[in-house]
């Protein structure tokens, strides 16, 4: 029964996967410098892999609540399905509480996914607009807010991390996120400044400034558009390491809070025996690694994809 | 269609050379059956438009053809008298760099920040001549003091960037002339110069032939920089040669209708005032030369014929060759002032 | 013809050198050193000079694309300098720019009728099909098809995109266009193209241009009058007949004969020049050319004291103490160490127009 459904599950985030897919392939045929750009990533062929497992792992953690199997946080009976290893009934076993390892891993997808993109949504917004008001006024103001910028990447983050959760004990999720995506943005703020410092010197800036453009009117027809490569880059490679990042502090205990699951928390579930009940480690282990993985991959590919010198050929 | 020559025997002798890159977006003919000779202590000029192809031929010479680019069989570039396409490659690293040398436009970017250009130019003679270090640091300085570079051996210890672009430029002639080549191919040597400083290096380049006794290929767009510099020139459009004859017999007659277009295009120094002659439209993409004759499009006399059929080069007068029908249909040619009216196009 | 639309008084550009993390001032670059000239309605003004003279640098701080030092621009009667914000935006409808590099100038991400309806909408100017109508109308002034509003910059080839800037820059109804070496990044046959409709503009729009560039061939074609700038100076000035005819700066005179001619018959004398153009970050006292200059009558005085742009000829200016006629008395001169008095060079006879 539970196979089936099982099954089921599967059909179902593949059908959305190639669905998204479709659309997808619609968007890169349809001109422009977006489109070429996309119909370059399309080209790509592990960045499509890596895409469509994200879609697949983005779907199954959007579903989670109808393709989990069992409740993520229900003890389903402490006595005899305590610590089970993967069985027909439970595939990826059960922990230490006889909860079903599949669903906290299923559920827990939802949970790493959402912090690590809300994080990321976070930090890249402050970074680019930090970015480019740095880069775009320039001269003393820049000097200072880079100065800042340098003394915030010295530290390490995990240290500024770990202080925070010293200082605070237990955060709600939406804590987490916000502790996460402020602690975050410094490179992107970086990577912004720099190319907004080189584009706000082109030629077709310039040009909008002899034509009487505002200020506001350079910043977002003339100066952000170029950005958005960069800023997509980044973003796409920092949801990798916010995903790693959380999945550390829970293992610590002071990221996502039991008895939500995340990937994090479902190791450390199992870390008091990690030989003895490997399924507890390995799956959301292999579930880490190979988003990550893929969030990486898809990073360098949109990096190839948006070069902004393959826009204009020569 | 070669320099009929009872004379001496030519230093390099380039035969149907056909250079294609294979890209996505087809194949690209950027040089697409070329021939021509250099006779000993000649300038030859190969002057065209971007996109011609005339960097590609000279790029070719050397081997320094990179994929998707090949040299198709079949081509021949006779050197020496050896075919320099069929040697194995370190026997073309001794040719290239001693006997046969070459500029580029940027010096900034043939040069190696990291190195002093002392060190650069001596690394030159000591790779081809084995020369110790000492002699080699001394034949650089040697060298740079031929290049006409002030305080040459204080300029050996300096480094690219601290030098200007001319001074760059004498700097790359130093390390293409330490192993006295026959031959320097010289590929827009001077288009990133200043008015002054190019006439300081074409001046330079002149005396270097001299006392070299060496052939220069002189790659540029500027009919100017060719008119004072080459004793042949060879007119590239679309990946062909179109047009060969002396400087004088070029300038004074021009036979094909591009050519005669470029002159006229020319705003030129001293020249009456009027209205430029347009080319109308654009050089095509290699990956689409036009069918027939590949400047029919653009062409003023283009009638129906040179839209279906490729015209070979004709011989039009003493060593002076076009191709073109009109060399068999000279009625169709109609006097230039009407080209003046017509706009330009896209 | 007679009247100046454009007057330009002492302009002045230093870049300051700045060391550090909060970037202490040590020097500065003199791009444009003190420049003054006028532009008269309907005129172009050739402005020439090899690379690193400024004339750049002027162009855009005439516009105030660069925030000139010091100086005075007069347009219209206008005192531009002191124009605020939103009176300097209104006042950009009348004076353009053109671009040297058709890639770098065009937004990528921008459709071409984005490009030529941007200056639409700043201004209010059209809006929806009426902007739609006046862009089509714009692309055809300048020789492309309508339909190629539609589509992006890097479909284009550098004259057509060229012409897609120039669209841009008439969008606005300006007077006045600074033509910022408009034709040099373009091959010859398209290069006549491009000059021969921005003199159509000129002569249908009664444009005012000041046309900057290197190539003096060029700028022969096109100007009315020339001024020639070396390290941040004008250093002669005159109508385009007469300075080519007859240049009377040591420098104007290298520089033309440096010119090479497509025409073999036509083998000309050459001054070449020795050297490099100094820094303008650290120029040499008094001339900006001395160290350069092959003027028979050259001397120590010449490093001591700047020459004025002083009128030689009718409508001819040129800064050159030695070249007569000069306010810079010879007493003045020996004063200053001279021992050579000023005499009239003119080593070339440079080919008279046919």
């Amino acid at each position: 029964m539970t196979v089936v459904l099982w099954l089921v599950a599967i059909a179902l985030a593949a059908a959305v996967a190639a669905a998204v897919g479709r659309v997808w392939a619609r968007l890169g045929a349809g001109g422009g410098p977006w489109g070429t750009a996309l119909s370059r990533l399309q080209r790509n062929a592990g960045g499509m892999v890596a895409l469509r497992f994200l879609i697949f792992v983005a779907s199954v953690a959007i579903f989670a609540r109808w393709l989990a199997p069992f409740d993520p946080n229900v003890q389903l009976d402490i006595i005899a399905l305590a610590s089970r290893p993967p069985s027909l009934a439970h595939p990826f076993g059960t922990d230490i509480y006889s909860r079903d390892v599949l669903s906290r891993l299923v559920h827990g997808a939802r949970i790493s996914l959402a912090v690590a993109l809300l994080a990321v949504l976070l930090s890249i917004t402050v970074g680019t607009a930090y970015g480019a008001i740095a880069g775009y006024l320039g001269g003393r103001v820049d000097a200072v807010m880079m100065r800042v910028i340098d003394a915030m990447l010295s530290i390490p983050r995990i240290l500024v991390l770990l202080a925070i959760f010293a200082l605070w004990g237990r955060v709600s999720l939406g804590a987490l996120v916000l502790i996460l995506g402020l602690t975050g943005w410094f490179s992107t703020s970086r990577l912004v400044r720099a190319q907004v410092l080189q584009l706000k010197t082109e030629e077709m800036v310039v040009a909008a400034r002899a034509l009487g453009a505002r200020h506001r009117r350079i910043l977002w027809r003339h100066i952000l558009p170029g950005v958005t490569s960069t800023v997509v880059v980044a973003a796409t490679l920092g949801i990798g390491n916010v995903i790693i990042l959380e999945a550390g502090l829970s293992f610590l205990g002071v990221g996502v809070q039991a008895p939500t699951a995340s990937w994090g928390n479902i190791i450390a579930d199992g870390s008091s025996n990690v030989a003895g009940m490997w399924w507890m480690s390995l799956f959301p282990g292999l579930a880490i690694v190979l988003t990550v993985m893929a969030f990486n991959i898809i990073g360098d590919a949109l990096r190839d994809a948006l070069d902004p010198r393959e826009i204009q050929p020569a | 269609m070669t320099t009929p020559g009872t004379g001496p025997r030519p230093l390099l002798t380039v035969r149907d050379l056909r250079t294609y890159f294979r890209t996505d977006a087809g194949v690209a003919r950027a040089v697409d059956g070329v021939s021509f000779e250099v006779m000993p202590r000649e300038t030859i000029g190969i002057v065209g438009e971007s996109g011609c192809g005339k960097s590609v031929t000279s790029l070719s010479i050397m081997r320094l053809i990179r994929p998707p680019g090949t040299i198709e069989p079949g081509s021949v570039v006779e050197f020496e008298g050896r075919n320099v396409l069929e040697l194995p490659e370190g026997e073309m690293r001794q040719i290239r760099g001693n006997r046969i040398a070459m500029i580029f436009q940027e010096p900034m970017t043939s040069l190696n920040p990291v190195f002093t250009v002392g060190e650069q130019i001596a690394e030159v003679a000591r790779v081809h001549a084995h020369a110790t270090r000492r002699d080699a640091r001394d034949r650089a300085v040697e060298m740079l003091q031929l290049t006409g570079i002030p305080a040459p051996a204080q300029r050996a210890r300096e480094y690219p960037h601290q030098l200007s672009g001319g001074m760059r430029q004498r700097v790359m002639i130093a390390m293409a002339l330490v192993m006295n080549p026959t031959l320097l191919i010289a590929d827009e040597p001077t288009t990133a110069l200043d008015v002054t400083i190019q006439a300081q290096i074409l001046e330079l380049l002149q005396q270097l032939q001299e006392r070299f006794a060496m052939s220069i290929i002189l790659i540029t767009h500027d009919l100017g920089v060719i008119a004072e510099m080459a004793q042949r020139v060879l007119v590239m459009y679309a990946g062909e040669i179109v047009e060969q004859a002396s400087v004088s017999e070029l300038f004074a007659r021009p036979h094909h209708p591009y050519t005669e277009g470029l002159l006229a295009a020319m705003p030129t120094l001293g020249a009456a005032r009027s209205r430029l002659a347009v080319i109308p439209g654009t050089v095509p993409a290699p990956t689409r030369w036009p069918a027939g004759c590949r400047f029919h499009d653009r062409c003023r006399y283009a009638w129906d014929r040179p839209e279906r059929e490729h015209p070979p080069l004709y011989e039009v007068g003493a060593a002076h060759w076009s191709r073109c029908f009109l060399a068999e249909e000279p009625a169709r040619r109609h006097p230039l002032t009407d080209l003046k009216a017509a706009g330009g196009g896209a | 013809m007679s009247r100046s639309l454009l007057s330009v008084r002492d302009l002045v550009k230093h870049f300051p050198i700045t060391r550090g993390v909060f970037g202490r001032t040590v020097g500065a670059v003199r791009a444009v050193d003190g420049i003054s000239f006028d532009v008269k309605e309907g005129e172009t003004l050739g402005l020439v000079g090899e690379s690193g003279c400024g004339k750049t640098t002027a162009g855009r701080a005439i516009l105030r694309l660069i925030e000139p030092t010091a100086g005075q621009v007069t347009f219209d009667g206008v005192d531009v300098l002191a124009l605020d914000a939103p009176r300097l935006r209104a006042l950009r409808r009348r004076m353009q720019i053109v671009f040297q590099d058709p890639f770098s100038s065009l937004n990528p991400r921008m459709t071409v009728g984005a490009i030529v309806r941007e200056g639409l909408i700043i201004h209010r100017l059209a809006e929806g099909a009426a902007a739609q109508a006046r862009v089509k109308q714009l692309l055809e002034e300048v020789g492309l098809r309508a339909e190629y509003a539609n589509r992006y910059p890097h479909e284009f080839s550098g004259g057509q995109r060229q012409r897609i800037g120039i669209a841009r820059a008439l969008a606005v109804e300006p007077r006045f266009i600074v033509c910022d070496e408009p034709v040099s990044a373009l091959d010859v046959s398209v290069q006549a193209q491009v000059i021969n409709l921005l003199q159509d503009l000129q002569r249908d729009r009664g444009l005012t241009y000041l046309f900057i560039a290197h190539d003096l061939s060029v700028v022969e074609h096109v100007a009315t009058r020339v001024a020639v700038m070396y390290l941040g100076h004008i250093v002669e000035l005159a109508a385009a007949d007469d300075l080519y005819a007859e240049p009377l700066m040591p420098y104007t005179q290298a520089l033309l004969s440096a010119v090479p001619i497509p025409d073999p018959s036509r083998r000309k004398q050459r001054i070449v020049l020795t050297g490099d153009v100094p820094s303008p970050a650290d120029p040499p006292p008094g001339c900006p050319f001395h160290p350069r200059c092959h003027h028979p009558a050259k001397d120590v005085a010449c490093t001591r004291i700047i020459p004025p742009l002083e009128t030689k000829a009718d409508g001819h200016l040129v800064a050159c103490i030695k070249q007569l006629p000069t306010r810079i008395t010879w007493e003045e001169q020996q004063a200053a160490g001279a021992t050579m008095p000023p005499e009239r060079y003119v080593p070339l006879a440079l080919a008279t127009r046919s």
